[in-house]
């Protein structure tokens, strides 16, 4: 904060963050894009390449929809691209995360010894302390943000962190996306829905606090095709599962709002395919 | 820290928050804020200071760990109800209480306190950092001048300054020289260790 506690405008210019995509290694890489001059002087979308550099993104959705394989394959990602990812997993162990990162990881061609050495886990699955001490967790992060040196922080799941008190969601997560907005790190939060209710919408445990805070949603959703309805609607076989993804909105940046069809490969990274429109 | 075959893992918090010090460094407040132990002594109000502990805990709890009503009752072993009238307490009214610009308050008067003293030490609040380090540092001398001015009253004239100081050596210097090089009246404490670095460089 400048010592007279505003700023004009232009002050500002220096201070602010080059706008460009962080790959996540999935075509959600295209569906960000922001706006550039072209020859003949017109406005023309320029693909992102990636979510956007320093913001913080949600990711949400019902229960194994793929949220965590898709901050996962973002970790890897990056990871094998040479930049250091803080992954604060707290759902799943530590030792669970690492089988599902190496099938990942040779799945898609990375090389999983530079995976490894680019990714610090912080369990908070197992030592109750993180999940019930926001600000030892921050500690902690702290102290590998700074040690690591790393560029992005995945939270799998915020919800995690207010399991028992939803009450107190807004409060948490706005201190963990000041925290990382103050230690210049790109982040991914995954928040878990708790009903299939408004399956599609960016509410998810906690209200809508979260997705008010950080800078954009992604929603993940699955539908049962269950009727002969849907079977001629989404021309997939009766019992199948159609995943869809969307980008909710975005505060930084220009993106697709369309719901996308994807699926979860054998080798369990996210592949998305075409708009729904389109398969429709 | 351990490694999952070549991945690093931190399983133990690397923790530099300390509620239960920040707790207790809000209870000191509370009770500075009331004048002193003397004070509350002289009062006849010493039993407030179990409540101006709990008060001070609870909102460390909810402050700095995020925790739920119920869960800080539970952990203190006290109810809900006396919980929330700590948290919801008004300091500003328990302030005029205090300074005597109201005659009563329905407000919890401990409540309004520990908020009160709760925001002073928030802003307060450094480096936590013992007194051999500040010998190594070469800055000792500021905590042995912060001790002589506790209790003194600011603006703070020549002649009080070197009465409070007396026979203190600042970088070698006499606290009497290094007066001649000050400016007075001085507002604050953070002002006398400024002018005090100044006159000495």
């Amino acid at each position: 904060m400048s010592a007279r506690g505003f700023y004009e405008l232009g002050e500002l210019e220096q201070a602010s963050p080059k706008l460009f995509g962080v790959p996540t290694g999935t075509k959600l890489d295209e569906m960000f894009w922001k706006l550039e001059r072209g020859e003949e002087g017109r406005f023309m979308r320029k693909p992102l390449g990636g979510i956007p550099y320093l913001s913080v993104i949600n990711v949400t959705g019902v229960p194994d929809s793929g949220k965590s394989v898709l901050v996962e394959q973002f970790a890897i990602v990056q990871a094998n691209n040479g930049y250091r990812v803080l992954f604060v997993t707290v759902e799943s162990p530590a030792n669970f995360l690492y089988t599902s990162m190496k099938t990942k990881a040779e799945y898609l061609g990375a090389d999983f010894s530079k995976v490894t050495k680019n990714i610090i886990v912080i369990d908070a699955s197992v030592n109750e302390e993180f999940r019930e001490n926001p600000k030892a967790l921050m500690d902690t992060m702290a102290y590998a943000i700074k040690e690591k040196q790393t560029n992005s922080v995945i939270i799998d799941s915020v919800t995690g962190l207010y399991e028992h008190k939803e009450i107190m969601a807004r409060q948490i997560v706005r201190v963990f996306f000041n925290f990382l907005k103050r230690w210049k790190q790109t982040g991914i939060f995954v928040s878990q829905k708790r009903s299939s209710h408004d399956s599609d919408s960016a509410d998810a445990a906690g209200g809508l606090a979260v997705a008010h805070i950080v800078d954009g949603t992604i929603v993940l959703d699955k539908k049962l095709i269950r009727t002969r309805w849907d079977v001629n609607l989404y021309k997939r076989p009766l019992g199948s599962v159609m995943r869809t993804i969307r980008i909710d909105g975005c505060r930084l940046t220009g993106h697709d709002t369309r719901p996308w069809v994807f699926e979860i490969s054998p080798g369990g990274t996210i592949e998305i395919l075409s708009p729904l429109e389109e398969l429709i | 820290m351990s490694r999952e075959k070549g991945m690093e893992v931190i399983t133990s918090p690397i923790s530099t928050t300390q509620v239960d010090y920040l707790a207790e460094r809000v209870f000191q407040e509370c009770i500075r804020i009331l004048g002193g132990l003397r004070r509350l002594a002289l009062y006849g109000k010493l039993t407030w200071l179990p409540s101006l502990a709990e008060a001070a805990y609870i909102l460390v709890l909810k402050e700095e760990l995020f925790k739920t009503v119920r869960e800080i009752a539970r952990e203190l072993g006290i109810t809900e109800q006396t919980v929330r009238r700590i948290l919801r307490a008004d300091e500003e009214e328990v302030r005029r209480f205090i300074e005597g610009e109201v005659e009563r308050v329905d407000e919890h008067k401990a409540g309004g306190i520990a908020k009160l003293a709760y925001r002073r030490v928030k802003k307060e609040r450094g480096l936590f950092i013992r007194e051999e380090e500040m010998e190594v540092l070469g800055v000792d001398w500021a905590l042995r001048v912060l001790v002589r001015l506790r209790g003194a009253d600011f603006p703070l004239s020549k002649e009080d300054l070197k009465k409070r100081l007396e026979g203190i050596r600042v970088k070698g210097k006499p606290i009497d020289e290094i007066a001649e090089r000050m400016s007075f009246p001085i507002k604050s404490p953070t002002e006398v260790l400024r002018q005090i670095e100044e006159a000495t460089r």
